[in-house]
């Protein structure tokens, strides 16, 4: 069996990936499992997916605790506790990051065991389409030729899942063109479906009644959110260009979660460690103060409409 | 005679203390609490919070608050019933002296539009009518978002969710409209009820303004438009939300015992323009244009207007 995990944060597509890897394994004939992890599933937030192939029926369910195989949609997963990217992963792991850093230069920064694998899917993403969005095909096409697949059957799975999602022809049959580059660009590292990790002992913990006061979740603490950082749910970070910022408060008005704040003469401050990277006050500024710079490279990615 | 605003007449009126701090695990670009954040800066700090299951349930998850004052969680169908018992309990610890009078709290029902249009509904239903002094604030995202956007009554003709695909018996995706709660509620005349989007954040900072002057029920009804549901880039959150205020489809307004006074008259810009800007609706012009689908939106709202505009 080959166990596949994909490490995404929401809107970036590790979901749709899985299954389509899912999928082309099934249309080479493989029996296939795919499954997203059921939980926060939101835009910029840690998700994961799993996808199992293999010859025989699967009795194994579950999230994948020991992966062949990991796929991280974003470099900056690995960083985050809360993505729990490392588990399971040892020397003999297969692991694709998506970042613009060789594999070398990325095990150096990251020091993530396994056999690492890099391509910027995010740079092609926005080179091909103009966009930021989801890059669910391109990441299912690179797992794909990391388990193994068929170039035609990633082909395939691409069509029938984007079709799924309502995509119109020429916008699948784009995905499937880039997605097949990816495929051939990605530099392979050798599966090792090796031995079968010993499943943990199975354990029933019998619920006990529990008075409301003990057995309610209890904050007794006030404001204390600030203590969670969601800054690393960023794969894009607003930046102001102070020249031409005209102190309008729009920025302020708009940000959902109140990250920005203004200074005395009418200068907006982002906070960093906060903010989610919506970008809703790019799109709002009405004289272009604010601009999306990736979060990585430090360069102007994209400017509002 | 057109609608003022009295108290928030420009946009530096807007408070700047926050009152939902940052670091929920609420989504990037969420409409609603960008509803929220506006409306708390205007309710101010001595707020309970009474919670209803849904998309808020993520403001306060174990161990973090984002709010300095209290919060607590409720089944989705029982926050109303939860206010209750909150303002009772403010009402006898003034009556017996324990709380000053000028200390007194807010009680805050929060409630998605699957709470509100559906399961809570009856709740709410009885909380209006015992006359409980409270503030409703349903933030409408138009699906079962939490869970992952299935169809709930509040989902508009026209739009693909989960549970309502478009499929060859039903090329449009859902086919019910969407349920008037507006309607309902003030068919039980309590003292305030409103629509409110926060692209027009000083009509909503008003509303809050004016609400605190009744004693009794007032409502809210929040426009939350919904990047990870809607299908969109998080970015585009106030422009959909002011589409949506522009094409007619999402009517600015106000009910004062029953009293229905529109806050904003739009020019109303045709509905495609809101349409195609959201995945959930894509399929009303690819791969097939369905002409029949957007007419009937379109003529649902000319009707509408037509008839505020008598």
């Amino acid at each position: 069996m080959r166990a596949v995990r994909f490490h995404g944060r929401g809107g970036q597509g590790a979901k749709t990936a899985s299954r389509i890897l899912g999928t082309a394994a099934f249309l080479e004939g493989f029996v296939a499992q795919d499954s997203p992890i059921y939980g926060a599933e939101r835009r910029g937030a840690p998700v994961a997916a799993f996808t199992r192939i293999a010859k025989d029926p699967i009795r194994e369910r579950g999230v994948i605790v020991h992966p062949d195989l990991v796929v991280i949609a974003d470099a900056s997963l690995v960083q985050d506790p809360a993505a729990r990217v490392l588990d399971g992963i040892d020397e003999r792991t297969a692991v694709f990051v998506n970042t613009s850093l060789t594999a070398e230069q990325c095990q150096a920064q990251t020091s993530l065991p396994g056999r690492l694998t890099t391509l910027d899917l995010t740079d092609i993403a926005l080179q091909q389409f103009g966009k930021r969005g989801a890059i669910s095909a391109l990441l299912g096409a690179v797992a794909g030729r990391l388990a193994g697949l068929h170039r035609e059957s990633m082909s395939g799975a691409i069509a029938r899942e984007l079709a799924d999602l309502g995509l119109a022809v020429p916008v699948i049959e784009h995905n499937q063109t880039i997605a097949l580059q990816c495929y051939d660009a990605v530099r392979t590292v050798p599966l090792e479906t090796g031995a079968a990790q010993p499943a943990a002992s199975a354990q029933l913990q019998v619920p006990s009644y529990e008075p409301p006061t003990r057995g309610t979740a209890r904050i007794s603490a006030a404001a204390n959110s600030i203590l969670r950082e969601t800054g690393g749910w960023r794969t894009f970070r607003p930046v102001l260009v102070p020249d031409k910022c005209n102190g309008c408060w729009l920025c302020f008005a708009y940000c959902p979660d109140g990250v920005i704040s203004m200074t005395k003469d009418d200068r907006p401050v982002i906070d960093y460690a906060h903010c989610k990277g919506c970008q809703i006050c790019v799109h709002e500024c009405p004289t272009e103060a604010l601009v999306a710079e990736r979060e990585q490279e430090g360069a102007v990615a994209w400017k509002a409409k | 005679m057109t609608w003022q605003r009295e108290t928030f007449k420009k946009i530096k009126q807007i408070p700047r203390e926050e009152h939902v701090l940052p670091g929920t695990a609420l989504c990037a670009g969420c409409g609603g609490l960008e509803a929220l954040r506006l409306a708390a800066k205007v309710l101010g700090g001595d707020v309970v919070y009474v919670n209803a299951a849904g998309c808020f349930t993520m403001l306060a998850a174990y161990p973090f608050t984002p709010f300095k004052g209290s919060w607590l969680y409720t089944t989705m169908g029982s926050a109303p019933a939860g206010a209750q018992g909150v303002r009772d309990a403010l009402d006898v610890l003034i009556a017996k002296g324990r709380l000053p009078k000028e200390e007194d709290l807010k009680v805050v029902v929060l409630g998605g539009d699957g709470s509100t249009y559906d399961i809570a509904l009856s709740s709410t239903s009885g909380a209006i009518t015992r006359k409980l002094d409270f503030y409703y604030f349903c933030y409408d995202n138009e699906a079962y978002g939490n869970t992952g956007m299935q169809l709930s009554p509040a989902t508009p003709y026209g739009a693909r969710t989960t549970t309502s695909p478009c499929s060859l018996q039903h090329p449009a995706g859902t086919t019910q409209e969407k349920k008037d709660i507006f309607e309902i509620w003030r068919a039980h005349k309590p003292p305030y009820i409103a629509t409110v989007a926060p692209r027009y954040p000083l009509d909503l900072e008003e509303k809050f303004a004016r609400a605190s002057k009744f004693t009794g029920p007032k409502l809210f009804l929040a426009l939350s438009a919904c990047p990870t549901g809607w299908l969109y880039d998080p970015g585009e959150t106030p422009e959909v939300a002011k589409l949506a205020v522009e094409t007619g489809l999402w009517p600015l307004k106000e009910a004062i015992d029953g009293q229905v006074t529109h806050t904003y008259i739009p020019k109303r810009k045709p509905v495609e323009e809101y349409l195609k800007l959201q995945g959930r609706f894509r399929h009303l012009f690819e791969p097939i244009r369905q002409d029949e689908a957007i007419r009937h939106i379109q003529a649902r709202v000319d009707d509408y207007w037509k008839q505020v505009n008598g």
